[in-house]
């Protein structure tokens, strides 16, 4: 049911923190089966000096948390949004169809942190 | 500490007392109930051990409490099995609460009530097979279904996939003839869900089925338009989920009763109300005198309000602790938010074990409801923007 990738971020949450610090934030929620994440970004200099996260609901949208810091985590603002959205495709690995939607929640929460930045 | 002669029999002959026992509750309800008791504890002993032994989060717990598996010996000393706050399933740690890696798990299960943070409870394999029999084996017993027609009156599987309620309602469906889920998109049409009942007149044994809220509109609708249905011998009315609407109001059980009895036709013991928690494994579901009864292999502790360490007499209320040996991926020790009473004395049903009744969420609970509320809750919204429902209950 899970992969690699889902298995390694669930079981080692090593961006599951929260920033005091922090210049922004992103939520993403699902009304009706009540997934959320939260990521909390440290931005400065045109750079992600720091993103962590706290996600509520199944394992795949906890992993998805940190798969999301994991590669925002010390990159450029401009890498960002330079970022084809085919690059995200494979960030998750092979999913069940049960756990496609924390794909989707991924993008948004690319989607939103582009925004985010666009906006600074 | 040794296991009673039942139960390493059992083991001897290379048969899992786990499965025995769930498929075997009719004949454990039969025991006296020291018996009943010991096989219990043995069960839970066992599954304490496991979950000691494999998992940090709650050996640390159970450190911190001077707590090990020498120190549970028999049923006398359930009671200082540490406890995992059912909170624990909604925070963003729940990681910590496996016993099997990740790899092993195949099911998750959620419960989103009025504070709209999901609870998610992991099973592995092992336990969804104990699962899946220990609540076909409950339904057997207590409502004897296996043919007829549910009107499901909430959303279906396929909507909600991963709803326990819904998951655990859905699969009484498998024992029926035919079923039909009136609740599509958030939105229930109290007519079609009359016409469908007229549908099946004089072909299927109709029940009603779903959370007491939504039948509630079912009822407040036929009573509001002055209709009354006369349902079949037999016909149930089965409800699982709370009794407090979203608005904090709550549903009378003896209202509740009265109504289906007056536009339904379904007399009081025809009306089972069941007990579960996504958390754990455990159903208690009504007999014919509207009792429930717990499911025999899982032990309900009911802790004093103000003094967690200590259970109240039977009758008496308190917080509902669960030990529960069908738990194999998560500790199934776990410290809920409800308020139950043991019922006291022998059951007019011949059956031991123990016997409870639901109070209410704790006051102190984020929650005040199940995930029936939150649906409910999204139901109202939708249909005060859209007028789509003629009926407010």
């Amino acid at each position: 049911m899970f992969n690699d990738i889902i298995v390694k971020n669930f079981s080692n949450p090593e961006f599951a923190a929260e920033i005091d610090n922090a210049t922004n934030t992103i939520e993403l929620g699902n009304p009706v089966c009540g997934d959320r994440i939260k990521v909390q970004l440290h931005i400065e200099d045109g750079v992600i000096k720091k993103a962590n996260y706290a996600a509520w609901g199944c394992a795949t949208s906890l992993a998805t948390g940190n798969v999301f810091c994991s590669h925002i985590h010390g990159a450029a603002c401009s890498d960002i949004q330079s970022m084809d959205k085919a690059n995200i495709e494979n960030m998750l690995g092979e999913l069940d169809p049960s756990q496609h939607h924390c794909l989707e929640m991924l993008h948004k929460l690319f989607e939103k942190l582009q925004h985010t930045i666009a906006v600074q | 500490m040794h296991a009673s002669p039942s139960i390493m029999s059992l083991k001897d002959l290379g048969i899992d007392p786990l499965k025995a026992v769930v498929s075997s509750v009719s004949e454990l309800y039969k025991l006296p109930q020291d018996t009943l008791n010991t096989i219990k504890a043995d069960l839970i002993i066992d599954s304490f051990r496991f979950h000691y032994e494999n998992n940090k989060y709650y050996r640390d717990a159970c450190n911190e409490k001077g707590i090990n598996p020498a120190h549970i010996q028999g049923y006398d000393d359930l009671i200082k099995i540490p406890l995992i706050p059912i909170a624990k399933f909604k925070s963003a740690s729940n990681h910590e609460l496996l016993s099997k890696p990740l790899t092993a798990i195949e099911h998750e299960m959620r419960s989103t009530g009025t504070s709209g943070i999901p609870s998610i409870s992991r099973r592995c394999s092992g336990t969804i097979d104990l699962a899946v029999s220990a609540i076909y084996a409950m339904y057997r017993e207590f409502l004897g279904i296996s043919k007829g027609a549910g009107l499901y009156v909430c959303p279906s599987t396929e909507e909600i996939p991963e709803m326990g309620m819904i998951k655990a309602l859905n699969m009484l469906a498998g024992l029926l003839d035919t079923h039909r889920f009136m609740v599509k998109q958030e939105r229930f049409v109290p007519e079609d869900a009359i016409a469908q009942l007229k549908t099946w007149d004089k072909q299927f044994t109709r029940h009603i089925i779903g959370p007491p809220f939504l039948i509630h509109r079912l009822l407040q609708f036929l009573k509001q338009t002055g209709q009354t249905l006369k349902l079949d011998k037999g016909s149930m009315v089965i409800t699982l989920g709370g009794w407090k609407r979203f608005t904090g109001q709550m549903i009378s059980r003896r209202e509740f009763s009265l109504m289906c009895e007056e536009y339904l036709g379904i007399p009081a013991n025809g009306i089972r109300d069941i007990y579960a928690l996504v958390e754990s494994n455990v159903v208690a579901i009504d007999d014919e005198h509207q009792v429930k009864h717990v499911s025999p292999y899982v032990h309900f502790s009911v802790r004093d309000i103000n003094d967690l360490s200590k259970e109240v007499p039977a009758g008496e209320r308190g917080i509902l602790a669960i030990l529960d040996p069908l738990a194999l991926a998560t500790p199934g020790m776990i410290l809920t938010e409800d308020i139950v009473s043991l019922v006291p004395g022998e059951s007019p049903s011949g059956r031991s074990g123990q016997r409870m009744e639901y109070i209410m969420r704790a006051p102190t609970s984020l929650e005040f409801g199940c995930c029936a509320v939150n649906l409910e809750r999204k139901m109202d919204e939708d249909e005060a923007t859209e007028n789509a429902c003629p009926v407010t209950a």
